[in-house]
């Protein structure tokens, strides 16, 4: 039995961008890891801060959030208040002491399926490398 | 196709190169410069690659040699093929596999094997041009702004020495902060790659990626355009900047820090090196410095800039021999040179400076028009 | 009514499509088992009839008040089974998809991978399906207007049709007259029938329609709102020219000081036009406009003693005091029709394009053969006594298009056939001329194309199949270098002309557009279109449709025939009067707001505002959502401190399931 660590990461994609460009990932069957697995939301600017550390605590080794490349929101400006939210974010996770593989932000439009494949494969490889993640885990489903 | 019958070197070979991507359009032998005098129809070797037992006996094709890498296929190709890395790539089997390779070729690669150097020259007397000369010398780990390149042709071959004596006298003058690498350079192998000895290649682009890492160079500076051209596009690994030495001239003109001020009342007429203009855009540093030149006139070839007319300097020509006995580009070029009635036939390339001097005699031009590299210029214009 | 979760979970096989690579029946096995599901279901097409039979039987047998879908993308598929829940009383809500297949069982290659996988998507479904919320979808008014942006023969198309229904269309035009680039075209390929022709009569037709107002030299500005209620400004720009004064005469041109020294835009700069000008004589509305940035007296404030074009008209309709106006009105429906540019040939330098007078795109040839152009129709090169016809006559495609060297992967559908075209009109006008087209592939693919093709060839053009790879000159000849690839032969072929086919890319306004609709584009550059087989008119925003060239090269039918499947998609709302809107809005608990305005701040809709209420006695300031206003996006619910302002069907308590299922399942 293989005993290399395969990280659990939960990723956050916007409905009009990443999202399709993942379902075209699919649809052109490029093959990609299969840890990560995907919660849909409308735009990146909904995706809360809290959520993040939410799915670490629950267990989650490495999380993204995915949205259109700015200038192209659906929404005018969701992905730029993502942007900022998660660039302090990010700052904030480093000052606890969360490896900065753990999380990541992208860009990837609806046209984008082989970046989609690209990102997964690096958000992936990124956990792998900080190891599992057990600092803000609790141990049972808790909503 | 079936590849069953394909061995797994040639799906390597075809998937490396691309070829099913191929839409056999010709743009690649129409902008071939060579074809005027010789076989080589490099849609041809993309096409018959595809299949096994053509694909062997197209390296025996003696046209395979007429390649210069001017790289022009390349540039042109729609659909993003590299068909001169085809014809390397056939040179690559004939060297490793079957062997067959002329005595000059061999002793080529031996030398940079052994020497770093494909002049069979000594490792020991790379830098004995410097002699009498104020050179600043890099050593590694030493922070420097432009660490300079110098080429094994510059190197070696007193034809063009004086472009690295000419760029220190420059340097030292302009007093921007550079340093030479010394004996320790060796050859960046542009040639050994298109010599088809890719092991050696791979190999000489490690241990020159390691050497040039060890200084910490903002950007290393290369004399010849062969040297910058493969630096910048086939060491990934390389952390410094690479420019060449046109660009480095032109921003210390530019910033003031080197102002011609003596006469050169000579009608000059520049040639494109495709090292350093077809395949790496570079056209205006070269133009902006002899813009700058007191007294010279300057006129243009017809083909120019994207257009350039190789001279056959590249792809290893320097050791192989074409079988056709038509004109030379070179040639073509000394006349049209002539026709405009230019004096100096101005390069930028050290291969440039030695295949168009042997035009300029091979058709009798040598009162009306010389051959001259930009630093042999530039080189006394300075107080 | 008892509101405890039962939940139906139905796994689609989508025939081998995820049967393949995950385990259907491991899987509902395993959704057996989650908290409140009472049914599981696998079948071979859920989306099918029978498949969608079984979900509504069960919802009306079992009593199931939730319905979890694992198949495809909830993009293809969610209103499909919305409707399989509506039509059996189900709130069309209580529904939640897994994507199983897109980013499932089509990415992953290993069965136990998969199957691990689509069983804790269908978890996380289950988990938040329980705690969605019945939604109901509101209707709106829509305004009986609509905006066309662009008149090329797109944009007149859709309008008309649009006009001709009985509802108001605002045609807004960028140049001066309407006809885009089919009005630069001598004839149309196959037919060969005068472009003018039967162009020139819809361009009239539109500046006379009673339902049409033209908005000409004009550029939209914004637009804000939603589909049904977009409220519009354009910019109506001056002309200096009184256009009700006009009488389109052309004596102001005539006695302009800089008359025949201002490259011509309609005739690709080969023809001269004066400062004033009207840019082709059939152009419509047939009034003159003065350029800003040529006329001497609105760049230097002087010219001579006194503007001679104001002293030469009559009618008084020269005012250099005219300013830029804003109109502003309310449609319905928007109509993008912006068209394309052509490509700009100095981008491959290899064909000196600018060094050479005699290389000419296919747009300036189609100047020089038209009656109406520089020459008359006369096929002569040079002035003076440079003047000159060219005999021998190279054309060569494909430039700028299938070309990754200059970033255009794709093909202009355009080339070959227009190329056909002036091959056979040059060697008609240049008798003894020597035509050859140099060419990678010939595509006639449209209706009589092969046919015309062959009749060309027939005529006596050489095709000769290799594409060039450089031109220069020697002596008086352009020598084109290219491969003969048939006969293996490298040609330097002398020839007078040269004529590149140019393709066709997205203008390079392009961008203006899609910051005012935020329109996507494809990797080709051109605007997206909601989908690129069943919904090609279509764009991400409702309301919001796509025409000609902008959405991708097509020759005139093709685009005349998606204008007016854009007319139509435009009717289909404006005609109903009535639209649904987005019912996954935000909303506010009123109890817990605080006021503090950030989300109001965050709104790029503006559909937030600050309302005082009543609460526990005490006024407070709380947020309040325009329901009309609101586009779903969950920026305010993700910035609110309290969580008191959220987003129907993505609330902060229905996402953290999904995430707490996410993390902990490994």
């Amino acid at each position: 039995m293989s005993t290399q660590f395969e990280p659990n990461i939960v990723a956050f994609l916007c409905n009009w961008c990443s999202y399709a460009g993942a379902d075209l990932a699919g649809t052109s069957r490029t093959h990609y890891p299969s840890n990560l697995n995907v919660i849909r939301v409308m735009c990146s600017g909904r995706v809360n801060p809290l959520f993040v550390v939410n799915a670490l605590q629950q267990g989650a080794d490495g999380v993204l959030v995915s949205g259109c490349h700015p200038g192209d929101c659906h929404y005018m400006e969701g992905n730029f208040h993502a942007r900022r939210r998660f660039t302090l974010l990010r700052e904030l996770l480093e000052y606890v002491g969360v490896e900065p593989g753990r999380f990541n932000m992208s860009w990837v439009s609806a046209s984008e399926g082989a970046k989609w494949k690209d990102v997964v494969g690096e958000v992936v490889e990124k956990a792998k490398e900080a190891g599992p993640f057990k600092r803000f885990r609790r141990d049972k489903i808790n909503w | 196709m079936n590849t069953e019958l394909m061995t797994a070197e040639l799906q390597d070979f075809i998937q490396n190169h691309d070829l099913y991507g191929c839409i056999q359009c010709g743009r690649c032998t129409g902008g071939c410069p060579v074809t005027v005098r010789t076989n080589l129809n490099v849609r041809r070797f993309v096409y018959n690659a595809l299949d096994q037992s053509m694909r062997d006996d197209l390296a025996k094709l003696p046209e395979i040699w007429d390649c210069t890498a001017c790289n022009t296929c390349a540039v042109r190709c729609p659909k993003g093929l590299k068909p001169v890395e085809v014809l390397m790539g056939l040179r690559n089997i004939l060297v490793v596999e079957q062997g067959t390779v002329q005595p000059t070729v061999r002793d080529a690669l031996e030398s940079v094997f052994l020497e770093g150097n494909p002049w069979s020259k000594p490792r020991k007397t790379r830098s004995d041009w410097m002699e009498g000369l104020d050179v600043k010398i890099a050593e590694p780990g030493e922070k420097v702004e432009n660490l300079i390149f110098v080429c094994c042709t510059v190197a070696y071959d007193p034809r063009v020495q004086v472009l690295a004596k000419n760029l220190v006298s420059l340097l030292n003058k302009s007093g921007v902060d550079y340093g030479f690498i010394g004996e320790s350079e060796a050859c960046c192998a542009s040639e050994v790659h298109h010599l088809g000895e890719e092991d050696l290649f791979l190999e000489m682009v490690e241990s020159n990626a390691e050497l040039l890492n060890d200084y910490v160079a903002e950007r290393i500076v290369a004399i010849s355009p062969h040297c910058f051209s493969t630096f910048k596009n086939q060491y990934p690994a390389l952390k410094a900047k690479v420019i060449h030495y046109t660009q480095l001239i032109a921003e210390l003109l530019e910033t003031n820090k080197l102002k011609f001020n003596k006469e050169y009342p000579q009608k000059i007429v520049f040639h494109d090196p495709c090292f350093l203009g077809k395949q790496n855009g570079i056209f205006a540093e070269p133009r902006a410095i002899l813009g700058q030149i007191p007294g010279a006139e300057v006129v243009e070839f017809e083909r120019r800039r994207e257009r350039s007319l190789c001279c056959e300097g590249g792809g290893g020509k320097m050791w192989v021999e074409s079988e056709s006995k038509k004109e030379r580009l070179a040639e073509i070029r000394a006349r049209d040179a002539g026709t405009l009635g230019a004096s100096i036939l101005a390069v930028a390339c050290p291969f440039c400076v030695l295949t168009l001097d042997d035009a300029i005699k091979a058709k009798g031009l040598e009162e009306q028009l010389r051959v001259a590299e930009l630093l042999e210029i530039i080189g006394d214009l300075v107080d | 009514m008892n509101n405890k979760p039962k939940i139906g979970v139905y796994v689609c096989h989508c025939g081998v499509n995820i049967a393949k690579t995950v385990d259907v029946d491991a899987v509902s096995e395993f959704a057996s088992r989650l908290p409140n599901v009472k049914v599981v279901r696998n079948y071979a097409y859920m989306c099918s009839d029978p498949g969608q039979f079984l979900i509504r039987e069960d919802i009306e047998k079992e009593g199931l008040n939730r319905v979890v879908v694992a198949s495809c993308s909830p993009r293809m598929h969610e209103n499909t089974f919305r409707k399989t829940l509506n039509a059996v009383g189900l709130n069309p809500y209580y529904l939640e998809m897994a994507n199983i297949r897109e980013q499932c069982s089509w990415v992953h290659e290993d069965r136990d991978e998969a199957t691990a996988k689509a069983k804790k998507l269908i978890y996380a479904a289950a988990a938040k399906v329980r705690l969605l919320e019945p939604l109901y979808e509101k209707e709106v008014d829509v305004e009986p207007a609509s905006l066309v942006i662009g008149a090329g023969i797109a944009g007149i198309q859709a309008a008309l049709d649009i006009a001709n229904a009985g509802f108001k269309v605002y045609l807004v035009e960028k140049t001066p007259s309407v006809g885009g680039r089919m009005s630069q075209l001598d004839k149309t390929f196959p037919t060969l029938d005068c472009s003018a022709c039967i162009l020139t009569p819809k361009m009239v037709d539109v500046a006379n329609h009673p339902n049409i107002e033209l908005l000409a030299y004009s550029q939209v500005e914004e637009i804000a709102g939603y589909v049904g209620n977009f409220d519009v400004k354009v910019r109506k720009k001056a002309r200096f020219v009184d256009v009700d004064k006009c009488t389109g005469c052309g004596i102001c041109a005539q006695e302009c000081r800089l008359t025949g020294r201002i490259p011509s835009e309609f005739d690709m700069g080969m023809g001269k036009r004066a400062a004033v000008y009207m840019p082709f004589p059939q152009a419509v509305p047939a009034k003159y406009t003065i350029d800003p940035e040529r006329c001497l007296f609105l760049t230097r404030g002087k010219c001579g003693k006194s503007p001679k074009c104001a002293d030469a008209c009559t009618a008084g309709a020269i005012n250099f005091e005219q300013q830029d106006e804003i109109v502003e009105f309310k449609v319905g429906t928007v109509i993008v029709a912006t068209g394309f540019d052509p490509f700009d040939p100095a981008r491959k330098p290899e064909y000196g394009y600018s060094d050479y007078a005699n290389v000419l795109t296919g747009l300036e040839l189609e100047r020089l053969v038209s009656a109406s152009g520089p020459t008359g129709g006369a096929i002569v090169l040079g002035e003076g006594e440079n003047a000159f016809v060219p005999k021998d006559i190279a054309f060569i495609k494909c430039v700028g298009s299938r070309d990754k060297s200059v970033g255009n992967e794709y093909c202009s559908r355009v080339c070959c056939m227009y190329t056909a075209k002036l091959a056979h009109l040059v060697q008609e006008k240049v008798p003894g001329s020597n035509v050859r087209i140099y060419y990678m592939d010939v595509r006639a693919f449209g209706k009589g194309f092969e046919e015309f093709y062959d009749r060309v060839r027939r005529g006596g053009v050489r095709y000769i199949r290799g594409n060039p790879s450089e031109i220069f000159k020697r002596g008086d000849k352009l020598v084109v270098k290219v491969e003969d690839t048939l006969n293996a032969a490298p040609l330097e072929d002398e020839v007078d002309m040269v004529v590149l086919a140019v393709g066709l890319e997205p203008r390079n306004d392009a961008r203006e557009i899609i910051d005012i609709l935020r329109l996507s584009q494809s990797a080709d550059r051109f605007y997206l279109e909601a989908h690129p087989k069943l919904a090609p008119v279509d764009t991400a925003t409702d309301g919001v449709f796509l025409a000609g060239c902008a959405q991708g090269p097509k020759d005139i039918p093709d685009t005349v025939a998606q204008a007016k499947g854009a007319a139509s998609s435009a009717l289909v709302l404006l005609s109903s009067g009535k639209v649904k809107i987005q019912a996954q809005i935000s909303f506010v608990n009123e109890n817990t707001c605080r006021g503090c305005a950030y989300c109001v701040e965050i709104c790029p809709y503006g559909a937030i505002e600050l309302v005082a209420i009543s609460r526990m006695g005490n006024t407070v300031q709380v947020a309040r959502v325009n329901e009309a206003l609101c586009k779903g996006c969950g920026a305010c619910a993700a910035a609110c401190f309290s969580g008191s302002i959220q987003q129907k069907s993505f609330m902060d308590r229905q996402i953290l399931p999904q995430i707490a299922v996410l993390g902990v399942m490994r």
